[in-house]
């Protein structure tokens, strides 16, 4: 009756083993440089949490320290969610998913015993790996955390080996865990490329990730814009299939601004039925140019595209006022091409948009409008009254400055007869008050302008400094027209020199000052390197999708087959470079040994073959009379290279010709 | 052979049975199966590849591809590290039923690369770990306890690695034609039996009279003290015995009727005890068992033959 | 130089039938400052060997039959009281010469055996606290009986580790002992022999014995025997550093024989037997391995 005494022996169980502490620390220095990223995006909180828990597994580690208690434990896990619940009132999404598996794995860390608890945190970090990639996509990004997984192997096999560090394997250890990463390449290679894209998302993502993007919005307040001006984050990227056009031909069209209150601009409401009607078809003055755009995600649902677009991308919507739209945001890396014309006519108004286009708060800015009205009563055309309006910022004292002054009261007012000192935006906003104020149809587009040639990698490079808002004028000859009103300031008033430049060229490697030129080259060089090499990689790794994995197959000649032949073709390619890689290791010649011993190897080998025995104990001279008994041809010429081995390995007059004689003599011998 | 027996796991796995010589850990005999640690890493990259695809995250495919590479790769290493492996075992020295006994296995690399982590052991006990440079040899005692008398069987070792990640089991059963004596565990409260079985040999004996000094020779554990040569020692020349002679010799017949009423076992550790002391105190003595006689005599031959007998008593030989 | 080894050989060879490979292993073992045990039944020609290498070499010969009485004063010598000069006068025993051959070692009590053994290790004799230094070169050569025999004292293994190395002689083959039956015996024979080397020359062969080259290919090797004889579960001790040395300087005199100024692996492989046959001892059976099985075992190593 005493059943429950009966005790089965303890069966043995390998992963139930403790973790070496060797292993434990290689991979408290792995988890740290893991968690490292994510803690500079998280509360400080869960940063002290963690990383005491690192330190103080740390010190348990070297001063042996006994366990918490699970009590201890529980309670820490359960304080701990609620934290987080508290941080984000939610568990579930990005952000707070990335802290919890921050904290889970810190408190995985308390209770680590055995190899299997250390094997789950090694785990875990591989997946927190992954969600660091969800931040942030850099080669950077990608280099830093690609050292990581190296460390995280490397741990593993440290834990698997379990010898607690009495072989000082450690350079061993790291040189195995880079093999076996470099071995995975060819393979890595062949999923990445032929794995197929799914496009996702498999289920709905909360966009609640707090970190702010640069770029355009669709509102603009005056002052907006010259905030993007000093940002040298990149906007995107364009090639072009053919010529680049001239740079007063670069206007990458954004969000269109039709209302306003006097001070802010902005699009229309979402609501707005407008918003519905697609952009109508319009007279080209000239052939269409393509281009392919790599577009940072803004988390906005615009495409930048020259003026006008004749050929949209998929998915994407060309609205009435010619702003294009993707159907979602963009919060990934996102490339597409487009078809533009760059000179155009379109003659086709409708009440409504005219309207629109007329629509100015009762009361504002009322300077502005008499002057308007006064030029209204000069002017005998719409045309003329846009001179009108240029002239006045060409010949009045008129500064383009990134510094303007602010502005209170009545902007537009304040800007057009005191301050006169402003960014594009100053210069749009004013342009189209004065000419809806004269009753001309007007709107102002924000965007980009111009852009920076990278001759590494042959593409225009657009950073957020190239923002740009500039105003459109409803002409009856000739439709919308682009006004820039900024481009009559003469250069003599433009403050900046990078400013200077953005009108003017593409290249903006026209320098101020000559002593500084080969650095300030130098300099640009390197940047435009730098940033091709990020180009590239945005091209082919970040954003490697279906469409780009498409384009590659059928450049491949693979374009039209099924997935099931493309799955087909995978698997055996797998199948072929694991046979090699196979072949290679578990055949692996003798490489590690020096070359005079693996020509005598060679030779051993090779009688071998016709009977002469090899055990390996065999010295020279023994193998050597063997050799000659059994080959009493080639007595000589076995008793000279034998006879060359032994001055070679065994007497001390040996030099690298002896022994690059001896190594060709072993190969030129057959027997 | 039907399919049944084809499919025969335990077949399949032990193939060969005992064998003799130096094995080589071929193809054939490398089994290789995923840990649970690789199969909740499967799980992982599975949860990765499902992020990357909702993400459409590149670098998490990316990350996802490598890890899984990564995995198929330490796969090919962890069985590299078997392969070729050459094993040999020697038979365990004989002990006594109850003490440990070690059975030495010899592994040699042949190839040149390291072999980290190797574990040798018996199923399901802990097992002993070796590393072994390239074209390196290495010993390792396997310990075995001696639980009865006679001779075992070594039975099937398990070698195997986890090598490098941890995500794959390869390992090879060894059937090692090597066999463990055991010798009776000597027990039993009966003392060395005394004048009776003594008799008077006339060949004289070798310094177990005494009656004259015939010389000395070093000290063994177990000597009288009164026949130390304290001398010697004085002058620090060691420990040596004084051997003195006579012209009587102790040989003693050790024999299965002298203990009538006793069971088998306890019988054949009763002999043994006395093949010990006979032995320990250096005096020539015979055997008589059930199917086995052995002549008066002495030495370490003759000690371990005597055992030996006794060991495989009732067994076949 | 290699000349005069032939001429020695030749000279040793043709006193002693058909044990060329003996008499080479004895040479080395004397050019190598090693001392030598010869293990075998009485009449097989050991103390005619040594006799010879005395003659041949040129050195000062003495011949001590060790018995159960004899006292180690016997072997040393001693101070005795001289009535005309009042004073003690050292009178010098057969240790001190230049070749000792010491005759069934194993008879004697060890008290005799350690006296003779320690005069051995430290090249020189203490009595009545006065230290006098053997000369040099000092060959000590000690036959054994098989130590089964009754009435003997084998040599502890502590003992036999001073001797560098340990031979048989055997039997002579049909052709040798032929020869031997039908002319004249070696005792003869030994009269007839002439010094091949004086002192200083054979001293001068002793250094260019320790001149001859050693690679690190070669210092491998050797300390992967050594380290196997440590490690194989076949033996209950390993090799000491000083046995490694030992065979490395008798490996080197082998080379110098053979007429090489160089170290083969062979040359360790020839003197592993006779070097660590009496020093490892078997773990099964407790007693030594005879030379093929020893070789045998340490095949296992590889040459590198």
């Amino acid at each position: 009756m005493s059943w429950w005494r009966k005790q089965k022996p303890k069966r043995y169980q390998e992963d139930q083993r403790t973790a070496p502490v060797n292993g434990v620390i290689w991979l408290l220095a792995a988890l740290l440089l893991v968690i490292l990223p994510h803690l500079l995006r998280q509360p400080g909180w869960v940063v002290a949490t963690c990383l005491a828990i690192l330190t103080w597994r740390l010190f348990k580690e070297f001063k042996g320290w006994a366990l918490p208690r699970t009590v201890f434990r529980l309670l820490l896990a359960v304080t701990l969610l609620a934290g987080t619940y508290f941080q984000y009132r939610t568990l579930n999404g990005l952000d707070a998913g990335t802290t919890l598996l921050t904290l889970m794995l810190s408190l995985k860390l308390i209770e680590l015993r055995t190899l299997r608890d250390a094997m789950i945190v090694i785990l875990l970090g591989y997946f927190l790996v992954l969600s660091g990639f969800l931040y942030d996509q850099s080669i950077l990004s990608g280099l830093y955390l690609l050292s990581v997984v190296l460390l995280l192997t490397t741990s593993l096999l440290v834990l698997n080996h379990s010898d607690e560090g009495q072989s000082q394997a450690k350079k061993e250890y790291f040189k195995r865990a880079t093999a076996i990463l470099l071995q995975a390449l060819p393979l890595v290679l062949i999923l990445f490329i032929l794995v197929p894209r799914i496009p996702g998302p498999l289920w709905a993502l909360p966009n609640n990730s707090s970190s702010g993007t640069t770029g355009l919005s669709d509102k603009m307040s005056i002052g907006d814009i010259t905030r993007l001006a000093d940002s040298d984050a990149v906007a995107f990227r364009v090639n072009f299939t053919g010529e680049i056009p001239a740079a007063d031909k670069l206007y990458w069209r954004g969000p269109i601004l039709w209302q306003t209150d006097g001070r802010n601009w902005s699009t229309l409401n979402r609501a707005d039925p407008f918003n519905a009607l697609t952009a109508p078809p319009f007279t080209h003055l000239s052939e269409a140019i393509e281009y392919s755009v790599t577009l940072l995600p803004h988390k906005q649902r615009w495409l930048f595209a020259l003026d006008l677009v004749v050929e949209q991308p998929e998915q994407s919507f060309l609205r009435r006022d010619f702003q294009l739209l993707h159907k979602d945001k963009i919060n990934e890396l996102y490339r597409y091409t487009v078809r533009s014309v760059l000179d155009y006519k379109n003659s086709q108004l409708l009440p409504q948009e005219r309207k629109k286009a007329l629509q100015l708060p009762a009361n504002s800015n009322p300077q502005t409008r008499a002057l308007a009205q006064q030029w209204r009563q000069q002017a005998s055309s719409d045309q003329q009254l846009v001179t009108l309006a240029l002239n006045y910022f060409q010949y009045q004292p008129f500064y383009y400055s990134r510094t303007p002054p602010a502005l209170r009261g009545e902007p537009i007012d304040q800007f057009l007869f005191s301050a006169k000192k402003g960014f594009c935006e100053h210069y749009a906003a004013a342009f189209v008050t004065l000419m809806r104020g004269a009753g001309v149809p007007a709107r102002v587009v924000t965007g980009y302008q111009g852009g920076e040639y990278s001759e590494l990698g042959d593409y225009l490079l657009v950073r957020q400094s190239d923002a740009h808002a500039w105003a459109e004028v409803w002409l009856q000859e000739s439709g919308w027209v682009r006004v820039d009103p900024t481009r009559v300031i003469p250069p003599d008033r433009i403050e900046a020199y990078e400013d200077l430049q953005r009108f003017t060229d593409t290249r903006n490697d026209k320098l101020f000052n000559p002593d500084t030129r080969w650095l300030h080259s130098a300099w640009l060089q390197t940047q435009r390197g730098w940033d091709a090499v990020n180009h590239q990689w945005s091209q082919w790794v970040v954003g490697f999708d279906q469409q780009q994995q498409q384009r590659l197959l059928e450049r491949l000649g693979l374009g039209n087959l099924n997935i099931f032949a493309l799955v087909g073709i995978m698997v055996l390619l797998i199948l072929a470079l694991l046979a090699t890689l196979s072949l290679y290791l578990l055949y692996q010649r003798q490489k590690q040994r020096e070359p005079l011993q693996q020509a005598y190897q060679t030779l051993c080998q090779r009688l071998a073959k016709r009977g002469v025995d090899n055990a390996p104990w065999l010295g020279p001279k023994q193998r050597c009379q063997q050799a000659m008994r059994k080959l009493p041809k080639q007595r000589q010429e076995i008793k000279s290279l034998f006879n060359h081995y032994i001055q070679l390995r065994y007497t001390k007059n040996q030099t690298a010709d002896a022994q690059r004689a001896f190594i060709q003599a072993v190969k030129r011998f057959r027997c | 052979m039907s399919l049944s027996s084809r499919l025969n796991l335990a077949r399949f796995f032990n193939a060969k049975g005992a064998e003799a010589g130096t094995l080589t850990l071929t193809q054939r005999r490398i089994f290789i199966l995923p840990t649970r640690a690789g199969v909740s890493f499967g799980m992982i990259l599975l949860a990765m590849f499902l992020a990357a695809i909702n993400y459409n995250n590149s670098l998490a495919y990316l990350l996802t591809f490598l890890l899984t590479s990564v995995t198929i790769v330490s796969m090919l290493h962890c069985y590299r590290n078997l392969q070729g492996l050459q094993l040999r075992a020697r038979t365990p020295q004989a002990v006594f039923a109850g003490e440990t006994q070690k059975l030495p296995i010899h592994l040699y690399n042949p190839s040149s690369q390291r072999r980290l982590a190797i574990k040798l052991g018996w199923p399901k006990q802990p097992p002993q770990q070796v590393d072994l440079d390239p074209q390196q040899g290495k010993w390792v005692n396997l310990e075995l306890p001696a639980l009865s008398r006679g001779r075992h069987p070594v039975g099937q070792i398990t070698l195997y690695t986890r090598f490098p990640l941890g995500f794959f089991h390869a390992w090879s059963y060894l059937h090692f034609e090597v066999s463990a004596l055991v010798y009776p565990k000597p027990s039993g409260i009966r003392r060395l039996p005394e004048e009776p079985f003594q008799q008077q040999g006339s060949e004289g004996d070798r310094g177990r009279g005494s009656d004259d000094f015939i010389g000395q020779r070093p000290y063994h554990p177990g000597d009288s003290l009164h026949h130390l040569n304290w001398k010697a020692l004085a002058r620090e020349r060691g420990l040596l015995t004084k051997q003195f002679g006579g012209d009587r010799s102790d040989e003693l017949n050790i024999s299965w009727q002298m203990l009538a009423e006793q069971t088998t076992e306890a019988k054949i550790s009763q002999l043994c005890r006395w093949v010990v002391e006979a032995e320990q105190s250096h005096l020539r003595y015979g055997l008589e068992i059930p199917g086995a006689h052995i002549p008066i005599g002495q030495g370490q031959q003759h000690y371990e033959q005597s055992l030996t007998a006794l060991a495989l008593y009732g067994q076949k030989p | 130089m290699h000349a005069t080894i032939q001429i020695i050989l030749q000279q040793l060879n043709s006193v002693i039938l058909g044990k060329e490979v003996q008499l080479k292993l004895a040479l080395a073992c004397l050019l190598a400052r090693g001392h030598l045990l010869i293990e075998d039944i009485p009449g097989v020609g050991k103390t005619t060997l040594s006799h010879a290498l005395a003659t041949t070499l040129g050195l000062k010969y003495s011949r001590i039959q060790f018995t159960s009485d004899l006292l180690p004063a016997d072997i040393l010598g001693s101070a005795i009281y001289e009535r005309q000069s009042g004073e003690f006068h050292f009178h010098a025993g057969p240790v001190f010469s230049q070749l000792v051959l010491a005759d069934e070692i194993n008879r004697a009590t060890p008290k005799t055996q350690s006296a003779l053994l320690e005069a051995m290790e430290e090249q020189q004799v203490s009595i009545e606290g006065e230290t006098r230094p053997l000369p040099d070169p000092f060959f000590v050569i000690a036959t054994q009986n098989p130590s089964f025999q009754v009435g003997t004292f084998p040599l502890p293994e502590s003992q036999l580790d001073r001797f560098l190395m340990r031979i048989q002689l055997g039997y002579p083959d049909a052709v040798a002992e032929r020869r031997l039956l039908s002319g004249n015996s070696g005792r003869e024979l030994l009269s007839k022999l002439s010094a091949v080397t004086t002192t200083p020359q054979l001293l001068a062969l002793q250094q260019q014995v320790s001149q001859v080259q050693c690679t690190d290919a070669l210092i491998d090797y050797l300390q992967a025997l050594l380290h196997f004889s440590r490690e194989a579960p076949y033996f209950s001790n390993g090799l000491s550093p000083r046995s490694g040395l030992g065979l490395l300087q008798a490996a080197k005199a082998w080379a110098f024989i053979e007429g090489r100024d160089y170290l083969l692996p062979e040359d360790l492989q020839q003197l592993l037997p006779h070097v660590a046959g009496h020093r490892l001892v078997s773990q099964e059976v407790g007693e030594h391995y005879n030379s093929e099985a020893l070789l045998k075992l340490f095949q296992e190593v590889p040459v590198s």
